[in-house]
């Protein structure tokens, strides 16, 4: 009797790349995953077409992995597409989880972001100026792009998002679990990050010294040389490991790097930035008004380090604009 | 008169104001048993401390289309709680660096410290932030 | 009814007039009843009153309530009435919540009813919204040591001391200094009363020196302060006297000790020896040796005279550890002492401060002669010396002392009896004669005649010393600058937080104002307690005040720490922090933060580490549940979602 295997697609958005690398992460164990699943749509490694999957009947996909943030109508239009084929939604990775470092985009406007990108750069050679259009005409055949939204969203600004799988990429064994709890219908509530919802300190390998962090400099991790072995908050740097999920296996501390918060807040936290304000308000301990102001501004672009991967899910999602195109 | 009519009205701002239990709070009462008057676009929220109040509370707070938030605590060195007005002053910085980053005026927050015994300053505190955000008009916050 | 049904009652008080002049009750009323999960809404002439208490408890019987709003007034007036409403109905008493819609809207917003009414109800959605989210919280209890710890011996710590004591409650009493009775010991007659300083003093001494009840540690601090409330770990440390009881020719010892330093038991108007007493009729009656002041080499000339059994120039200090149910702060406070130059204070011997006067007056032992004023012609009175102070000016005393003036007016009534030919005067600010007999005093002094001279805090009088003193002032009422030549020169010089406070303060965690006083939770409500549960405080550690205030203070401070020893069990804090350890990832954030040192690192068995909160330490200010970057440590009643529901609620969707 033939097994009927559930139906897997794959898609990505605005992305890096990451993503997809990791589901490559799982090494052997992906081919246990290909044995159990039947593979649809994945652009990156498998010759579907988009037209393959419209035409599948709505829900039959069991569950659709999506990574990458809304960044244009076509992404829009693909997540809408696959949340009627799909049974299930998977956010995969932290730019559909939270909008991810495309996000940071929401600081600035389009246009702003057009002029640097295609214009100002330096590694840019572009003399006529030109930016991306939505039609243009080549020997008389006319080309479309997608639109690119002036704001970054996360998968679950624009369609019902399931499950959610963070981090910049997932760890594989995140991916793994998901894989064998959807096989095997023993799922966790709607909605429900598939990650510890706890902070990272709970599995950060570096060490403390004190029983209290008293921060009296804010550092960034290239400005000194770190202690290893040693809590980066108690050296002065900026650490997200606090706001932050675990899940990750401490990659970054494990090699003496901060924690940029790539796995977002736990459940109960609504906003990682304004979270981090205030934990590092509280170990912080400048009293005078005026050194307080001078350390803030000392400290570059702080709203970007907090959402460095989270924007599109702060409480503001972006920057209010000049103008509103 | 219904609402509608004063919908037509003036922008009447909405003011979010915090304050801790044992001064700003008590100054709000004394300003009340004293009867002085106070325009009426503040809503008060209580908490024990100011140090109990976090930077999401305000966004929150501009998110739902509030216009103002005054952080109202004790003076310096008289919180109640050893120090925790000065984790408010520090979060309260660090909340405004990044309310910048997001576009919206830095006069949409205040952060002051008033006394149980202050009730003129409280009044003078909600009078002033009432006609600052009034002239800044209602906030508006980055669309798509 | 299933379990998380919720069923909510609104009470909109009237307040008689006060609220319902303003604001439109029964449309209040109309508009709650319609929000979710309101049950019921009723409006009240006078919701604390019996018949509006007695509604809330039948409606939680018969409606079959689980959450109660009531919108009147400060929650600082009857939230704990209709607590306990709510608990006597058997309703868990934080259940309910307040919306303040008094001194919040009808009060402050007469002119303006519409929105006054709106305004109301919105109080009220906001406070629904919080009750929605409230949980029931129980009580944690603590058991208390049967021992009472009271630190400084001032007037204020004798009077709780011998309260406590009388009262059958064991008691320790903590001085620093090596003699009990703070300043009022040191003063002789006093403005109100009709015995000297002196004797009252000694009147307190006599009822606790053999009280079974009472130990006695003088020259003796805390140097550490662990626990909680109910259980407070204290270690005092006695500082040794070198010289035993009962020994031998101590005057010998005093005449032959070659080592002089100011006294600062006369506020340095004269020297003592290195081998001394505090004061005459100081108690306890010993003799000690001032250590930091004999020589590292030590001349052993009072060993000599006095025996070496009687002398241990060696003897180090002890430390005991104690456990004590509750603590009375009664440090008091110092008398201000002027800069060098201040009003010519250190240059010149007949410019003196009030304090120094005090002692003068005091004893009789010294007189004028000792500073060079035995027959003095015109006496200068300067008040408001380090109080009043410009608040311009970096760590000004900004405050009143509130009794310098009546004290100096006693003063120059007793110099103008002594010295009926002397010219006093009075150099003022302004006249503060505030108590019920002080302003006999400035009758009676003007009667005398005085000479008033008012003076502006921009242009303080001017003293010189040139040889001779004169006192230079522009008179604001005359309008003149008017020239003094002063035989005597008294500076009225006013308190300020006593030396060390600040130690104080850090150990048992008790708040200050900015200008060091120690602070009590509520002026009014809350007068002597302190957030520090189980801490209180009396006397003028807590502003400048006379006897009367210090000791009625003390004695309110000891009947409210026997409460909890009597009871010998006492209610905690309930709206305290506590963490879901789930999502504790012990990052130790919120370790940092409290100020109370509330929360530690605990071991789980299965090798994770979280934080956790002692229900005993916690002060429930909230500073943590703020701090805590995984949203694990909450505050009971003030928890994220809450608040959050609240603002949620400001503006009408
Ligand atoms: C010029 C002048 C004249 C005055 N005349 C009058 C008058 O006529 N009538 C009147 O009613 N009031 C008068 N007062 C006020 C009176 O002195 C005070 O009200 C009274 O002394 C307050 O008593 P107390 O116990 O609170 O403080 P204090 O008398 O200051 O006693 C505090 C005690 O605590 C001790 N202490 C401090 N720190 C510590 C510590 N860390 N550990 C242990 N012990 C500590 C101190 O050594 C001291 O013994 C006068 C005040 C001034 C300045
Ligand atoms: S390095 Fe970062 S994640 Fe690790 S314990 Fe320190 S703060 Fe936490
Ligand atoms: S701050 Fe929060 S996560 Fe960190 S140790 Fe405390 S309760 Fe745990
Ligand atoms: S609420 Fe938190 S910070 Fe405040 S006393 Fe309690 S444990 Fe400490
Ligand atoms: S109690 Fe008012 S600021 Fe802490």
């Amino acid at each position: 009797m033939a097994v009927v295997k559930p139906k897997v697609a794959f898609y990505w958005m605005g992305t890096c790349g990451g993503c997809e690398e990791s589901v490559v992460d799982l090494a052997e164990r992906i081919l246990d995953v290909v044995a159990a699943v039947d593979i649809v749509f994945w652009p990156v490694a498998l010759d579907f077409k988009k037209a393959d999957v419209e035409a599948m009947e709505d829900g039959s996909i069991a569950v659709a992995l999506i990574n990458g943030s809304v960044r244009n109508s076509e992404d829009e239009k693909m997540g809408k597409m696959l949340r009627k084929k799909a049974g299930l939604i998977v956010a995969y990775g932290a730019c559909a989880h939270l909008g991810g470092i495309p996000g940071l985009a929401n600081f600035h406007t389009r246009e702003e972001i057009f002029q640097k990108v295609y214009i100002e750069a330096p590694t840019i050679n572009n003399p006529k100026k030109i930016i991306p259009q939505l039609e243009t005409e080549v020997n008389g055949v006319k080309l479309t792009l997608p639109t690119i939204y002036n704001t970054v969203k996360k998968l679950d600004d624009i369609i019902d998002v399931d499950y959610y799988i963070p981090g910049c990429p997932p760890h594989p064994d995140l991916l793994m679990g998901a894989v064998q709890a959807i096989l095997s219908g023993n799922l966790p509530p709607h909605g429900s990050v598939l990650s510890p919802n706890r902070n990272m300190c709970d599995t950060c390998p570096l060490e403390r010294k004190e029983d209290k962090i008293i921060m009296k400099k804010f550092k960034r991790i290239h400005q000194i040389i770190p202690e290893e072995g040693q809590c980066l908050l108690e050296q002065g740097v900026m650490c997200l490991g606090p706001v932050t999920r675990n899940g990750c296996d401490a990659a970054c501390m494990k090699v003496t790097m901060p924690c940029r918060g790539c796995y977002g807040p736990t459940d109960e936290v609504e906003d990682m930035g304004t979270k981090y304000a205030s934990a590092l308000a509280s170990i912080w301990e400048e009293t005078d008004e005026e050194d307080v102001i001078r350390m803030v501004k000392s400290i570059p672009s702080f709203a970007k380090m907090v959402y460095y991967f989270s924007t599109p899910s702060s409480i503001l999602k972006r920057k209010k604009m000049e103008v509103i195109p | 008169m219904t609402v509608e009519i004063i919908e037509k009205a003036e922008f009447e701002p909405n003011i979010l104001m915090f304050a801790c239990n044992w001064c700003s709070y008590a100054g709000l009462d004394l300003a009340g048993t004293s009867r002085m008057k106070y325009p009426v676009n503040v809503t008060i929220i209580k908490t024990m401390c100011s140090g109990r109040i976090e930077p999401t509370f305000v966004m929150k707070a501009f998110k739902d289309g509030i216009d103002g938030v005054i952080i109202s605590m004790c003076h310096e060195g008289d919180c109640h709680y050893m120090d925790g007005n000065y984790k408010t002053i520090r979060r309260f910085h660090l909340m405004n660096n990044m309310l910048e980053s997001f576009g919206i005026s830095k006069d949409r927050v205040m952060m002051v410290g008033i006394s149980a015994s202050e009730g003129a300053k409280a009044v003078k505190v909600i009078t002033d932030m009432v006609e600052t955000v009034r002239t800044l008009g209602p906030i508006e916050l980055g669309a798509d | 009814m299933t379990d998380n049904e919720l069923r909510i009652g609104v009470y909109v008080c009237h307040c008689g007039v006060n609220i319902g002049s303003v604001i439109d009750v029964p449309g209040v009323v109309e508009y709650a009843s319609k929000l979710d999960d309101v049950v019921i809404a009723r409006e009240n002439m006078f919701t604390c009153a019996a018949p509006g208490q007695n509604a809330i408890m039948d409606d939680i019987k018969n409606e079959r309530l689980n959450r109660v709003v009531v919108a009147a007034c400060s929650p600082k007036m009857h939230e704990n009435t209709f607590r306990n409403a709510c608990e006597q109905a058997g309703l868990n008493p934080y259940l309910f919540e307040m919306a303040n819609i008094r001194e919040q809207a009808s009060w402050v917003h007469p002119k303006n009813p519409i929105r006054a009414t709106e305004k109301a109800k919105t109080l009220i959605r906001m406070a629904i919204a919080k009750a929605r989210l409230l949980e029931p919280i129980d009580k944690e209890k603590s058991s208390v040591k049967d021992k009472l710890l009271v630190i400084g011996g001032g007037v204020a710590g004798l009077k709780a001391t011998i309260d406590a004591a009388e009262r059958g409650m064991k008691v320790s009493l903590v001085e620093r200094n090596p003699s009990l009775g703070g300043n009022t010991a040191r003063i002789g007659d006093l403005v109100h009363s009709e015995k000297t300083g002196h004797q009252i003093y000694m009147e307190f001494i006599n009822r606790i020196k053999n009280h079974d009840n009472v130990t006695i540690l003088t020259n003796s601090e805390l140097t550490n302060v662990k626990g909680a409330y109910g259980d407070y770990e204290v270690t005092i440390e006695t500082k040794p006297r070198y010289v035993k009881p009962n020994i031998p020719n101590p005057e010998e010892a005093i005449e032959i000790c070659p080592v002089k330093t100011l006294n600062e038991y006369e506020y340095g108007l004269d020297d003592r020896k290195a081998f001394y007493k505090p004061f005459k009729g100081a108690f306890p009656d010993e003799y000690l040796i001032d250590i930091d002041v004999c020589p590292k080499e030590r001349c052993n000339k009072c060993v000599e005279v006095c025996g070496e059994e009687f002398i241990d120039l060696n003897e180090s200090a002890t430390q005991v550890v104690d456990h004590f149910g509750t603590i009375i702060v009664t440090i008091g406070y110092d008398p201000y002492t002027p800069k060098k130059g201040e009003f010519g204070y250190y240059e010149h011997p007949s410019i003196i401060t009030l304090m120094q006067l005090e002692r003068i007056m005091s004893d009789r032992v010294m007189s004028l002669g000792t500073v060079g004023a035995s027959d003095p012609k015109n006496i200068v009175f300067v008040s408001c010396v380090g109080s009043m102070q410009d608040p311009n000016i970096e760590g000004a005393n900004t405050y009143c002392s509130r009794m310098c003036c009546s004290s100096s007016f006693k003063n120059m009534i007793l110099l103008k009896d002594m010295y009926p030919n002397a010219n006093l005067f009075f150099l003022y600010r302004d006249i503060r004669t505030y108590a019920r007999r002080d302003e006999l005093l400035y009758e009676e002094a003007s009667k005398k005649r005085v000479i008033y001279v008012r003076y502006r805090r921009n242009a303080p009088p001017l003293v010189t010393v040139n040889g001779k003193v004169e006192v230079q002032v522009y008179d604001q009422l005359i309008g003149e600058d008017i020239l003094i030549p002063a035989d005597l020169v008294v500076l009225a010089n006013g308190m300020v937080p006593t030396r060390g406070y600040d130690r104080v303060s850090e150990l048992l965690k008790i708040p200050c104002s900015s200008e060091g006083w120690i602070q009590e939770s509520h002026a009014k409500l809350r007068p002597v307690q302190l957030p520090s549960p189980g801490i209180y405080v009396g006397g003028a550690a807590q502003a400048p005040r006379d006897i009367i205030e210090s000791v009625t203070s003390a004695s309110a401070a000891a009947s409210k720490a026997l409460i909890p020893i009597i009871q010998g069990e006492v209610d905690l804090e309930p709206m305290i922090a506590y963490v879901d350890e789930d999502t504790c990832g012990a990052c130790g954030v919120c370790i940092t933060t409290c100020p109370y040192e509330a929360i530690s690192r605990v071991d789980l068995e299965d090798g994770r580490q979280i934080a956790r909160v002692d229900a005993r330490l916690c002060a429930g200010c909230g500073q943590c549940a703020a701090a805590c970057p995984s949203g694990a440590m909450q505050q009971r009643g003030f928890k994220d979602i809450q608040l959050m529901s609240m603002i949620n609620e400001v503006i009408s969707k």
